[in-house]
């Protein structure tokens, strides 16, 4: 058999040849009869001709484009041809040639996406013939975001995908969550780009991007197995289509301003003042003449973003092309601050016969991120009655906070770097219906963080030292360096013979990830200048200067990326009759996170489809034109731990001081102990599914209802003190089961009115979260403490029958009015008259630690999208809202005040004596009324206007005449207003770490972007 | 068509060799840069630095009570300090009694301590399979029993009995020992340690600062004045005496100070160096405690109430050495202070009831926080050595003898100066017995004493009691909730908590 395939190849070299020969041939000795062909090409829906389309003569590689009314002429050699047209949007028509000279072609628009193509794991698929749980976003919604990093755009788009960045830093990437929250650890999704598996599409320019789909039922993902529990994000770069045989450019630019969303809402100088002498009459002798600082004002302004992209694709002789060169540059809102990248991509199919194909996507992205200090919460806190700067100009000093304008004067913190994403392929189809494919991919980083501080000291008014000093100037450097390879094989049996389809797969993957860091700082710089950050040994021999102290060389492994994999997977998709289809993945992970007798498990998965619309039955319902149930179930893993949690760790930083010189003397011993029977997270998943479209498919619907219980989870846990792992010490263990669960819809309305064609979109997404056990018999710790706030007091506590992460502090219950009402109730020994009333919960007669409960949750029970647009007369316009509702915010920011700080201004509607307030407590810097409690539990629900977009394309008559295929300019807002209560910056708290999310402790702020652009294609 | 089964065969070559051969081994990742506790330890090099590991257990913040110094701010000696905000709910409470079984410090303190069990547990079980200096070998046991013997008294001072461990391999599941199971490991590692440590004198000068015989001989005379057993607590502080090594710095303030460090006083201290991270050879105990404010030298924690400043005999240079007061200049550095702390607190009828002032005892010289951490803390001084035997003889009907080594440590006090500290010349037992507490309270003053000698006199009720102190509840901390949590039942609370 396998000589009949040998027999079947011509060689390249020689088809080459023939080529040659071919082309010789055709250009001056051809014999052949060659006709000219005509024809303008229309379409249906606007009557208007179609600039840009392409004919191609079936079989060829015969072919051009309409000019710019439309027209085209097609030398065509045989008389048997057939034309293909297409145009993007519309649904390609093939016209028979036979004998005419003129053929001109209606082109039908695409109505339905029902049929689209969707791509999965190891492959894609027909829409109608997937089993599974797939949202999928296109080019055009993935570019409306303005944002370095494309996850953004799912965010309102596709059900059951949460996206909030954590802060508004320039280049932080956001926390993805899909489906809710499984586990305690890492929840993020994986995401495969071209077939390469990776941690985070940073590095990809959003329009490189054809789509995004994101897996996410277990008949999904499960081809993914060990590493789908979180969800799988499937993303397609772009591809020059075999069509376009003339070069198509695409030029993308934007330029947009961000603006700092929202303001706190603090107290002014004067009524700080005001508060600060109810609090210790005296403090200020006249409040009217009190300065009145805006710090808010003083750290944050405008900041400009930029995005440049300039693409060109196409093919040419049997090789498809897409290059392109991207430059994404966003200002911070806080000086010093800045994310700047480039992106050069290239991917290319070379067609080296009828049989082979190779191919490579590859990406490289060089960077700098410079990272401001925290001063957003520097800004809160400090007192509005202090000047920023003295009389002389130099840096006034911030009582207990420290100046915000002088930490971000000495701040230089940057990433600085390069990464490279990408693969080499080769696709072999043999016997008519196998194709083998083999991929090799790699990821690799590079990044050098830089910090340097000057030496520098902040005076008080009397002249003395403030806590804000540098002593010595200190440079701090992390050369990291990632690399990751992935090796992927698999076989692929296609078939369809009579009513039946067989899409079948194979493979065996391999998967190596090594990182190493290496950190070393330097004290005392012989200059401050850029130009000395280098930490020379050739200094510190220098007696007279003794500058460049090293202070720290240290070089170890990234926990996370040093592992190495190995998989086996098949998958089987068949379809009978268009009607029912059944999938069945399975998938064998091997890691060596785990031990040896853990090492492997197996993910199965199952699913079921049926297309009711197909049946018999169903013909004669007209207005039902589209009708799919489906449900899936399946097991999936997640190994994504430090690698090291197996292993009992000795510790070698432990030096005994000994000796009349003071000597270190390097002292080594047990450390944390290990868990050698760790093994998989197993996370099992069920799915339920309706899709239908009814009315010509103009409303098309999509419900899923699923039920994702994880156990085994690999969780951290606190270990009986007397094992002796110290205090805050965690072993890992799999010892939790969560269950998330919840039903997610996504309806659309489509349709064409005249010439003014709309859509109108809803979709949601419910979110059940609960714990249901945690430890178990591992004898150790029943709850998960977690989310400390900066004083170190941990504010949420994971328990069963609780949401993951779920806040906990003391319950409020009003004020205490009086005297007698404070005697008449268990209070603590440091309440008084007018502070918070907290709860005795267990009902003990006294308030302590144990009296602290449930006081809200992190999660949102419903999360949800509305998505509105129209176009007419070349102007297109859209709204993207999104929004949240059932989840809680522990205002974290304001909870922590060891040193008295300025106020959010409810604090205006204080008590003051009985009946003057019920919910806010006395005044008071800090102590009892700061012990964490429902008193800074905010609802976090919130209505965002996400985006606005309002475009404009010339038509294509006037673009033409500069030589232009398609000329679109547009006005956008993005984060233009959002409808909430919360009184922090934004709503949307995130944290990768599931048991902190949700708690605000003063980040970086979002910012509302106005831009404008211009797509050209020419 | 070579070329194409050129390229077939290549594929299937490498596929199915790697395929086949490299499963197991390409899934082998070792841990980097780190030993795994199968390896370790397993020379005699190993053995030094297990060893040394102990010691910097008792270096480490939280070995410090949790990081507070809570038994002073327990005691009459000590409030909570800082400003008045800072810390008032973690530590505030601990200075009235309101201390609970969640509160903040207490699983810090508990956990910290079994750190340096499971520490001293290594060198115990693990150095003896080495082939090695016998002798020396011996010496690092002795040295680990020490510190484990420290530690454990450490505990039952604080709970009473607790699960006892001894081995680095304990079971998941342990219940609490009786105090007197604990007393009697603690006996036995400090006897081992005496019978196999090294005298101060014969140790190389690199080498002060390791567990001693006399350190082992005071730690057990402290352990039986703990149970009363006075007898032993005089035979074990009189070897600690006639042993000939020891002696009383001239200066007060180098007790404790640095000129003292490793000196004629030290029987047992933590070194340290000026480093803000414990593994980088710091101790945050000082900083804990250092002024606050200007000089920046710390947090500010532990300051000595007015009811220990007013107590000092009328002139006795140790409120000096004990207190230090704004507008003090130390070592040419002005003390100013912490901007919101109030320098005088009045209660509602004007009396003055807290002085913002700071305990001198971990004075580092220095006008940064930085130094502050290289402070040594001393756990043991032959001055306690010399109070403890003066005690121990007087309650064994030797009051002359007693007042011998009171009166020493009363010479050095009054720093020449005749007209203070008339030496003390009663011989009746109980009036001898309230001066020498009272000397240990000047003597030894902000240095942890304090609470545990007014509970094992007995007097904590009388002394504590207006402070929240309640009699059988209060001698003990609390068991920390969590880790009756985590046992899941099988830790029992203290009486009355």
């Amino acid at each position: 058999m396998y000589d009949k395939i040998l027999h079947k190849r011509k060689p390249v070299l020689m088809k080459a040849c023939l080529f040659l020969l071919m082309v010789i041939g055709s250009s001056g000795l051809s014999f052949a009869q060659v006709r000219t062909v005509k024809g303008t090409v229309t379409a249906a829906d606007t009557k208007e001709t179609l600039p840009g389309a392409t004919i191609q003569v079936k079989g060829t590689s015969t072919g051009t484009v309409t000019d710019v009314d439309g027209k085209y002429t097609l030398p065509v050699k045989t008389e048997k041809a057939v034309l293909v047209f297409s145009y993007v949007g519309y649904i390609t028509k093939e016209i028979e040639l036979g004998n005419q000279l003129v053929v001109d072609a209606i082109l039908e628009l695409k109505k339905t996406t029902l049929d689209e193509v969707v791509v999965i794991g190891y492959g894609s698929v027909r829409k109608s013939d997937l089993s599974g749980s797939v949202g999928s976003v296109k080019s055009e919604d993935i570019t409306k975001i303005t944002s370095f990093n494309p996850v953004q755009s799912l965010q309102g788009n596709v059900t059951g995908v949460q996206v909030t960045s954590p802060s508004g830093t320039p280049g932080e990437n956001p926390a993805v969550r899909i489906r809710g929250v499984g586990t305690f650890g890492n929840s993020n999704p994986i995401y495969v780009v071209d077939g390469v598996i990776v941690d985070d599409i940073s590095f990809l320019n959003s329009n490189d991007i054809t789509s995004m789909e994101v897996l996410k039922d277990a008949s999904a993902s499960a081809i993914y197995g060990s590493r789908g529990a979180n969800g799988v994000i499937m993303v397609t770069t772009k591809m020059g289509k075999t069509t376009d045989e003339k070069t198509v450019f695409n030029f993308s630019g934007e330029v947009g301003i961000q603006n700092l969303a929202k303001k706190i809402d603090l107290l002014s100088g004067r009524d700080f003042a005001i508060i600060s002498n109810e609090i210790k009459s005296g403090t200020y002798n006249n409040v009217d003449a009190v300065p009145n600082t805006d710090w808010q004002d003083l750290i944050f302004h405008s900041a400009p973003v930029y995005d440049f992209q300039l693409s060109a694709s196409g093919s040419a002789k049997n090789i498809q092309y897409y290059i392109s060169g991207g430059y994404f540059k966003q200002g911070g809102i806080i000086d010093k601050s800045n994310y700047e990248r480039i992106t050069l991509k290239i991917n290319n199919i070379y067609n080296l016969s009828q049989y082979v194909k190779l191919g490579n996507n590859i990406t490289l992205a060089p960077y700098t991120q410079q990272v401001a200090p925290n001063v957003t919460y520097e800004a809160y806190r400090a007192k509005p009655t202090l000047e920023p700067y003295y009389a002389d100009g130099s840096f006034a000093a911030v009582t207990g906070v420290g100046n915000p304008l002088a930490d971000l004067e000495y701040s230089n913190n940057f990433n600085k770097g390069v990464r490279g994403v990408g693969n080499i392929f080769m696709d072999v189809n043999f016997l008519k219906d196998f194709t083998f494919k083999t991929s090799f991919g790699v990821d690799a980083g590079y990044n050098r963080s830089e910090s340097f501080t000057p030496a520098y000291t902040v005076y008080n008014p009397n002249g003395s030292i403030s806590q804000q000093q540098n002593i010595m100037s200190r440079l701090t450097k992390n050369n990291s360096y990632t690399f990751t390879w992935l090796w992927e094989n698999t076989l692929n049996y296609k078939k369809e013979f009579g009513k039946h389809s067989i899409d079948a797969i194979a493979g065996y993957t391999m998967q190596n990830a090594t990182s190493n860091g290496l950190d070393i700082a330097g004290d005392n710089l012989i200059r401050d200048g850029e130009s000395f950050w280098y930490i020379l040994p050739s200094y510190i021999y220098d007696p007279s200067n003794d500058v460049n102290t090293i202070s720290k060389i240290e070089e170890s492994v990234n926990l996370q990326q040093y592992y190495s994999m190995i998989s086996f997977l098949v998958r089987v998709n068949y379809v009978f009759n268009k009607k029912y289809i059944v999938t069945a993945t399975f998938r064998s992970d091997g890691s060596s996170k785990f031990a040896t007798n853990n090492q492997y498990a197996s993910f199965p998965s199952f699913a079921l489809g049926w297309n009711v619309s197909e049946e018999k039955f169903m013909q004669d319902i007209k207005w039902l034109n589209k009708l799919k149930v489906r449900a899936s179930w399946g097991k999936l893993g997640n190994d994504k731990i430090d690698y090291w949690e197996r292993y009992a760790r000795v510790q070698s930083d432990l030096p005994a001081i000994f000796g009349i010189n003071n000597d270190p003397n390097s002292g080594a011993s047990y450390g944390i102990n290990g868990n050698p029977n760790l093994k998989w997270e197993v996370t099992t998943q069920t799915d339920i599914g309706l899709e239908f479209g009814l009315f010509d498919s103009r409303l098309t619907a999509e419900f899923d209802y699923y039920n994702k219980k994880t156990d085994d989870i690999l969780v951290l846990l606190s270990t009986p003190g007397y094992l002796g792992n110290g205090s805050g010490a965690k072993v890992m263990f799999n010892a939790a089961s969560v269950v998330n669960r919840g039903i997610e819809f996504n309806l659309s309305w489509r349709d064409q009115v005249g010439k003014l064609k709309y859509n109108v979109g809803v979709l949601g997404t419910t979110i059940h979260n609960e714990v249901l056990s945690i430890g178990g018999n591992s004898g150790v710790d029943s709850v998960l403490i977690g989310g400390y706030l900066g004083n170190g007091l941990p504010v949420t506590q994971s328990k069963v029958g609780l949401p993951i992460g779920a806040f906990y502090g003391y319950q409020t219950d009003g004020i205490f009015q009086t005297q007698a009402e404070l005697d008449a109730y268990p209070h603590n020994s440091q309440a008084v008259v007018g502070d918070l009333r907290f709860v005795d919960v267990n009902g003990d007669g006294k308030i302590d630690g144990l009296d602290r409960t449930y006081i809200g949750s992190p999660i949102p029970t419903f999360i949800f999208g509305f998505n509105f647009g129209f176009e007419i007369i070349g102007i297109d316009f859209s709204v993207n809202i999104q929004g949240q509702t059932g989840n809680k915010i522990f205002n974290g920011k304001e909870a922590v005040r060891p040193d008295p700080y300025n106020f959010e201004s409810h604090v205006l509607d204080r008590w003051t004596g009985p009946g003057t307030s019920d919910t806010e407590p006395r005044a008071s810097f800090g102590g009892y009324n700061y012990t964490p409690s429902d008193h800074f539990i905010q609802d976090g629900s919130f209505l965002r206007v996400r985006n606005v977009t309002l475009g404009y394309t010339l038509p294509s008559s006037w673009s033409a005449k500069i030589y232009m295929q398609k000329l679109r300019i547009y006005v956008k807002a993005d984060n233009l207003y959002t409808l909430t209560k919360y009184t922090g910056y934004t709503p949307e708290i995130s944290s990768s770490d599931p048991l902190s999310s949700g708690i605000d402790n003063g980040a970086y702020p979002i910012t509302a972007v106005y831009s404008i652009g211009i797509n050209l294609n020419f | 068509m070579r070329t194409q089964a050129k390229l077939y065969f290549s594929i299937l070559v490498v596929t199915t060799s790697i395929f086949f051969s490299g499963c197991k081994k390409f899934l082998e990742k070792d841990l980097q840069g780190t030993l795994t506790q199968q390896l370790f330890p397993t020379s005699p090099s190993d053995a030094l630095l297990a060893t040394n590991a102990t010691y910097e257990a008792v270096r480490e913040w939280y070995y410090s009570a949790g990081g507070f110094p809570i038994f002073d701010i327990m005691s009459d000696d000590a409030r909570k300090g800082s400003n008045p905000d800072d810390a008032a709910s973690t530590v505030g409470p601990y200075d009235v009694f309101t201390h609970t079984t969640t509160q903040d410090g207490i699983d810090r303190y508990w956990n910290a301590l079994y750190v340096g069990v499971k520490r001293a547990n290594v060198v115990i079980e693990k150095i003896p399979a080495i082939a090695m200096d016998e002798e020396l070998k011996t010496r690092y046991i002795a040295e680990a029993k020490f510190i484990r013997g420290l530690i454990y008294f450490d505990f039952v001072r604080a709970w009473g009995g607790v699960p006892l461990v001894t081995t680095t391999d304990p079971p998941l599941k342990l219940q609490r020992s009786s105090a007197e199971d604990v007393y009697t490991l603690i006996i036995s590692d400090l006897n081992f340690a005496i019978d196999n440590l090294p005298l101060k004198s014969e140790y190389k000068n690199t080498e002060i600062g390791r567990a001693t015989k006399g350190a082992a001989q005071a730690l057990l005379a402290r352990v039986y004045l703990f149970r009363n057993d006075f007898p032993d607590a005089e035979k074990y502080a009189m070897d600690v005496i006639t042993s000939n090594q020891y002696g009383l710095e001239p200066l007060f303030i180098d007790a404790n100070g640095v000129n003292g460090n490793n000196g004629v006083e030290s029987v047992f201290e933590v070194g340290a160096l000026q480093s803000e991270i414990t593994t980088g050879g710091g101790n945050q105990y000082a900083n804990t405690q250092g002024v606050r404010g200007t000089p920046n030298r710390g947090w500010g924690f532990n300051r000595p109430t007015i009811d220990l400043r007013n107590s000092f005999e009328t002139g006795d240079p140790r409120y000096k050495g004990t207190v230090i007061n704004l507008g003090d200049t130390i070592d040419g550095i002005k003390i100013l202070g912490d901007g919101p702390t109030p320098d005088i607190t009045y209660d509602e009828h004007g009396n003055i009831i807290e002085i913002e002032c700071y305990t001198r005892k971990v004075w580092v010289p220095g006008d940064n926080v930085i130094t502050q951490y290289g402070h040594h803390r001393r756990l043991i001084r032959y001055a306690d050595v010399l109070l403890m035997a003066a005690e121990a003889l007087n309650e064994n009907d030797k009051p002359g003898e007693a007042l011998l080594y009171l009166n020493q440590v009363r010479q050095r006090a009054r720093q020449g100066n005749n007209a203070i500290l008339p030496d003390i010349t009663t011989l009746n037992k109980d009036e001898l017995r309230d001066i020498i507490f009272n000397e240990r309270r000047h003597e030894l003053a902000m240095e942890g004493w304090r609470f545990w000698d007014l509970i094992r006199t007995g007097r904590a009720a009388q002394v504590l009691g207006p402070l929240g102190f309640v009699a059988g509840k209060h001698e003990l901390l609390p068991i920390p909730q969590s880790e009756i949590d985590i046992s899941q039942g099988s830790l029992t609370q203290n009486p009355n908590w």
